[in-house]
């Protein structure tokens, strides 16, 4: 199990926190261990959609899939490790790796920010211990350990065993199979994989997200930004108002992509369209990396659900409106577009093929 | 009015309301207790009065109230039921920046009364803010649906053991399990199929099976139950020690396989291949 778990590490960390090398240039004001893992991650699951729906169209075969995806992910990684290293021979790499620990926080500050690790702390351990009973996973779990055995995706009714045709429907958004290859690659079961190691890897993933919002609303440091952090642990741990609510969903069914659409990828793109906003207010140019990445949040919005893309195009659409008529700046809403068009591209997809 | 328009304008009318009627149902039951919400729009009203900055505004302030009026929009539901379904609808309210606005907001008042009335009084207003959060919404794992976890598959036990107990390496065995296992069995193991799966259990799906309703009724029929399996081509059944049957196994030439964690495990006719 030793060996599984650190296999798991370097999939879920060590190769995101290289890959991320390549978006250094996104934001240089937070912190670029989680701009890092975070864009890293994206940029890895939009290569996953981009391989893997060919493949569950074509043929449904899973290894091939499997070795190109994984080729694709240490040919990222070589290239964010290139930047990275260029980065620093220049000196371009600005900030440390997490900027928090280049200053030393006054004690009310540091109390706070303890609190915070603890609370999370919490929810990591918690995510071990306790497990929630969703009907849902029936299906998605049963798809990851399905392909994990058989290698072959969608070509099996998941609920009892029987060969079906193809489902095109979950097929457009295989999360499950991305399990599937964590498992594959790491020799875990896909079940232990999906409510074992994801909550926990998801769930801390998930704040690393509201980090990167919470730096862009409050760019200067102090007891604000730990309190934030806080509020919004809170608001997580107590977002079982209803059982519809994207907290709801992180917490308790974090293996299933409609949770990480919810609770990763739309906070997400909250945090790619205020960086948007905030250079148009400052008549700053963005890098072409940013809309790389924000094609990539994009496309792993249809990874996630079949859904996905049309939320994030109309959050993207209503905000982007709002952006160019504000600050008077139409033609960026050209970039912003084509960074929508996979999701229409996949929308069109879902309605021709059901 | 519905009495003065015409036939058409009518149906749209219908319709419309329809569609109305049903977003509000899902958004109240996305609201739950309704406190969270009424925070995040308190916020928003904060935040459309006191955020100078233009960016936050926009995307905390704009960007919510249109999406709100897109939301409850008639026509806007009736196109998007149509393309979603009815079911999924509430999942535009995942657009709604609950968290960082909330969040966010609250912060902004703190550290205005930091600025006014010194540290003291921010940090009792912020300890308050937090004790708001907490009785405003509901604790995540007070969900009845949360149980600390068996073993490091989040199976239960008795899923993981009677599996184990079945399968046979490298072939996939049918087996019929009573309905509390069925949403568990292919999560763990691949290699156990069932004769029905969720989609039955799930009554307003609409699927039927006929094992599910001998193997859920009040007396089990062992004759009827083992002509269906044996149709199915099940190699074991699972029922609950306690069930009440039918008949006798020995007539169907059922074998007790194993008994474990008050579930008996039977072998029936249809051959098992164990060997390759």
């Amino acid at each position: 199990m030793a060996l599984q778990l650190l296999i798991l590490a370097l999939l879920l960390f060590a190769v995101p926190l290289l890959v991320g090398g390549i978006f250094t240039d996104v934001d240089k004001s937070v912190g670029q261990l989680p701009l890092r893992w975070v864009s890293g991650q994206f940029c890895l699951w939009a290569c996953f959609q981009l391989i893997c729906v060919p493949f569950v169209l074509w043929s449904g075969n899973f290894v091939p899939m499997l070795y190109l995806f994984l080729g694709c992910s240490l040919a990222l990684a070589a290239l964010g490790a290139a930047r990275s290293i260029a980065g620093w021979r220049k000196k371009k790499a600005s900030g440390a790796v997490i900027p928090v620990f280049r200053r030393k926080p006054g004690r009310a500050e540091a109390l706070l920010w303890t609190l915070f690790a603890a609370v999370l702390l919490f929810q990591l351990v918690q995510a071990v211990r306790m497990t929630y009973t969703d009907g849902d996973d029936a299906y998605y779990v049963a798809i990851s350990t399905t392909v994990a055995n058989d290698e072959l995706m969608y070509r099996k009714l998941p609920y009892t065993g029987y060969s079906t045709e193809l489902d095109a429907r979950h097929g457009l958004a295989p999360f499950p199979v991305w399990i599937a290859c964590l498992a594959k690659l790491s020799g875990m079961e896909a079940v232990s994989v999906a409510h074992l190691v994801l909550p926990v890897v998801l769930i801390a993933f998930a704040y690393g997200v509201f980090y990167l919002l919470g730096r862009t609303l409050l760019p200067a440091w102090g007891g604000k930004f730990p309190l934030y952090l806080i509020f919004t642990e809170l608001l997580v741990l107590f977002g079982n108002y209803s059982i519809y609510t994207s907290e709801s969903f992180l917490i308790a069914r974090s293996r299933q992509g409609k949770a990480a659409l919810s609770g990763i990828v739309i906070p997400f793109l909250f945090y790619l369209l205020l960086l948007w906003l905030k250079r148009l207010e400052r008549q700053e140019k963005l890098p072409g990396v940013f809309y790389l990445l924000l094609l990539s949040a994009n496309i792993t919005s249809c990874l996630c659900s079949t859904l996905g893309g049309v939320l994030l195009c109309m959050l993207a659409g209503i905000t982007g409106l709002f952006g160019a008529v504000s600050y008077r700046r139409w033609r960026q809403l050209v970039p912003m577009g084509l960074c929508c068009l996979p999701c229409v591209g996949y929308a069109v997809l879902y309605l021709f093929l059901n | 009015m519905p009495v003065a328009a015409g036939r058409d304008e009518l149906h749209l009318l219908d319709s419309g309301g329809f569609m109305w009627r049903d977003a509000v149902e899902l958004f109240r039951n996305f609201m739950g207790t309704g406190m969270i919400v009424i925070w995040f729009l308190l916020a928003v009203i904060y935040l459309f009065i006191n955020e100078k900055r233009k960016y936050v505004r926009i995307l905390f302030v704009y960007m919510p109230v249109t999406l709100l009026l897109l939301y409850f929009n008639p026509l806007f539901a009736k196109l998007l039921f149509e393309i979603l379904g009815d079911e999924i609808y509430y999942r535009l309210l995942w657009l709604l920046p609950i968290t960082p606005v909330i969040a966010y907001s609250g912060i902004s008042v703190c550290w205005k009364v930091k600025e006014g009335k010194g540290r003291r009084a921010a940090g009792a207003l912020a300890l308050g803010m937090a004790a708001v959060i907490v009785f405003s919404g509901s604790f995540v794992y007070s969900n009845p649906f949360f149980y600390r976890a068996d073993n490091k598959y989040h199976m239960p036990d008795s899923v993981v053991h009677i599996c184990d107990a079945i399968i046979v390496p490298g072939r996939e065995v049918m087996a019929a399990f009573p309905p509390e296992f069925v949403q568990f069995v292919r999560q763990y193991s691949p290699l156990v199929c069932m004769p029905y799966g969720r989609e039955t259990i799930v009554e307003r799906w609409g699927f039927e099976s006929e094992i599910y309703e001998l193997i859920t009724a009040e007396e089990i029929d062992l004759e009827a139950l083992n002509r269906a399996v044996l149709e199915e081509r099940c190699h074991y059944v699972i029922l609950q020690s306690s069930r009440r049957v039918k008949g006798n196994f020995a007539d169907y030439k059922w074998e007790l396989f194993c008994e474990m964690d008050g579930y008996s495990v039977y072998r029936t006719e249809y051959p098992l291949i164990t060997e390759w």
